[in-house]
């Protein structure tokens, strides 16, 4: 999968994640406090700003693999800065990689528009849901609690992680640091280049 | 003794504790996370030098975490019938709520701690370093990272830089520490884009003194597997059965 990547887009992948990492963290840490507060529904509406790095990432480079390496790497960022959630991370980071993955994969890689990017934050809400509702024991709570749950997740991963991923990745595009990536390319109408 | 955590394979270390992990999530008995998280802090103890001052710090805001999933397991729980043990402003707990709210704020306890573990006693070079060489991570990928983790005292600098800049030309300071959060993109995208161009230039750098990402099994720094990972590893499943099987028996 490796081999038709460029250097400069697995490292470009890995300082995305180093910045994102770090506003992952501080997330983290502010829902924690929020947890508290509301419980575990703190969480959800924030979840998009989670899946946004794998968004933003396969915006740009859009290579198959894009969008889970990235959120592996930087949840693995995550671990290497030291934090209390520890390699659980990884694991998480990689579940959510997987969902936006899939949506990419599902489109072929061909379409990049808001629409799928919006899936693609769905993608990982269902992803990471799915692992949550084991992980985390949501089946001791209500169903309709649940669901409610399931909802705000879905919401925030299209909205956050879809619309806010493109904001940035059209906002990133416009300071023009991203010719010699896909993204720049396709703008020109080349897009197989 | 005190070494033995230290002195782990970290690809071990984080097998295992993804494996526990992993297996506790079975249980919603109180008293299986309960054990399990007793016996990994005494396991901390006993085997690793630890600054227990900053891991208390560490985990304040996960207690915190833990006493919210405590009071929505008890208000929003499924109905799972049993004896109601107390009521309080029209709702009813019954012992089986209790127990299964008890459960998952320990869980949450105990995988903090574990994790906490984890990140007291692994170097993260040699996380990185271990990942490559035995569980086959491409070095493309493993040394991209570590050009990410390098550069993150560079970014730190760099984020004051923005915000000194800014506020030399009169960008204005939100006051409040939400608003502050809703305006990041102020400093996120100039961030972002000086990311880009670090990252052409120090790919560009990397290949230029050779380095191609092939897979390789020789290394400057080899991680290997010891004597220590074979007994850590007996002594974590054996937390992790006596946890699991006494859990579900004082149930």
């Amino acid at each position: 999968m490796l081999k038709s990547w460029k250097l400069k887009e697995v490292v470009l992948m890995s300082l995305f994640a180093v910045v994102f990492g770090i506003v992952y963290l501080l997330f983290v840490h502010a829902a924690n406090i929020w947890a508290a507060v509301i419980g575990p529904l703190a969480y959800e509406w924030m979840f998009g700003i989670w899946f946004i790095v794998s968004i933003i990432c396969m915006y740009i480079i859009r290579k198959p693999g894009a969008a889970f390496m990235s959120e592996t790497m930087a949840a693995a960022i995550e671990v290497l800065i030291g934090n209390a959630m520890g390699p659980r991370l990884i694991l998480s980071g990689v579940i959510q990689g997987l969902g936006a993955e899939a949506a990419f994969a599902l489109t072929g890689y061909k379409h990049f528009n808001i629409l799928v990017l919006m899936l693609a934050g769905i993608g990982s809400a269902v992803f990471s849901f799915i692992y949550g509702y084991f992980i985390s024991g949501y089946a001791a709570l209500d169903p309709s609690f649940v669901a409610l749950m399931f909802t705000i997740r879905v919401l925030s991963g299209a909205i956050i992680a879809g619309i806010g991923g493109k904001y940035i990745g059209d906002a990133l595009l416009a300071t023009g640091s991203l010719r010699g990536y896909a993204i720049a390319r396709a703008k020109k109408g080349d897009v197989n280049a | 003794m005190r070494n033995l955590l230290h002195d782990m394979n970290p690809s071990v270390k984080f097998i295992l504790i993804t494996l526990s992990m992993l297996a506790i999530a079975f249980f919603f008995n109180p008293w299986t996370p309960f054990l399990f998280w007793v016996s990994i802090i005494l396991l901390q103890l006993t085997m690793s030098r630890t600054k227990w001052k900053l891991w208390l710090l560490f985990m304040l805001p996960f207690s915190i975490g833990a006493f919210g999933y405590l009071w929505t397991t008890v208000v929003f729980g499924a109905d799972t019938g049993g004896t109601v043990i107390w009521s309080f402003a029209g709702l009813d707990v019954t012992d089986e709520q209790w127990a299964r709210a008890l459960s998952l704020a320990f869980r949450v306890m105990a995988f903090s701690t574990l994790s906490l573990l984890f990140a007291f006693t692994t170097d993260p070079v040699k996380f990185i370093l271990s990942l490559m060489q035995q569980l086959k991570l491409s070095p493309k990928l493993a040394y991209g990272v570590m050009v990410g983790y390098q550069f993150l005292p560079v970014m730190k600098d760099e984020f004051i830089q923005i915000q000194q800049a800014q506020r030399l030309r009169g960008a204005k300071m939100q006051k409040h520490s939400w608003q502050r959060l809703l305006s990041m993109r102020q400093v996120l995208i100039p961030m972002l884009a000086g990311a880009v161009r670090k990252a052409e230039r120090s790919a560009f750098a990397m290949e230029a003194r050779g380095f191609t990402g092939e897979p390789r099994s020789a290394f400057y720094r080899p991680i290997r597997i010891g004597r220590i990972d074979i007994l850590m590893s007996g002594v974590f499943l054996v937390i992790l059965f006596v946890s699991c099987a006494g859990g579900s028996w004082l149930s």
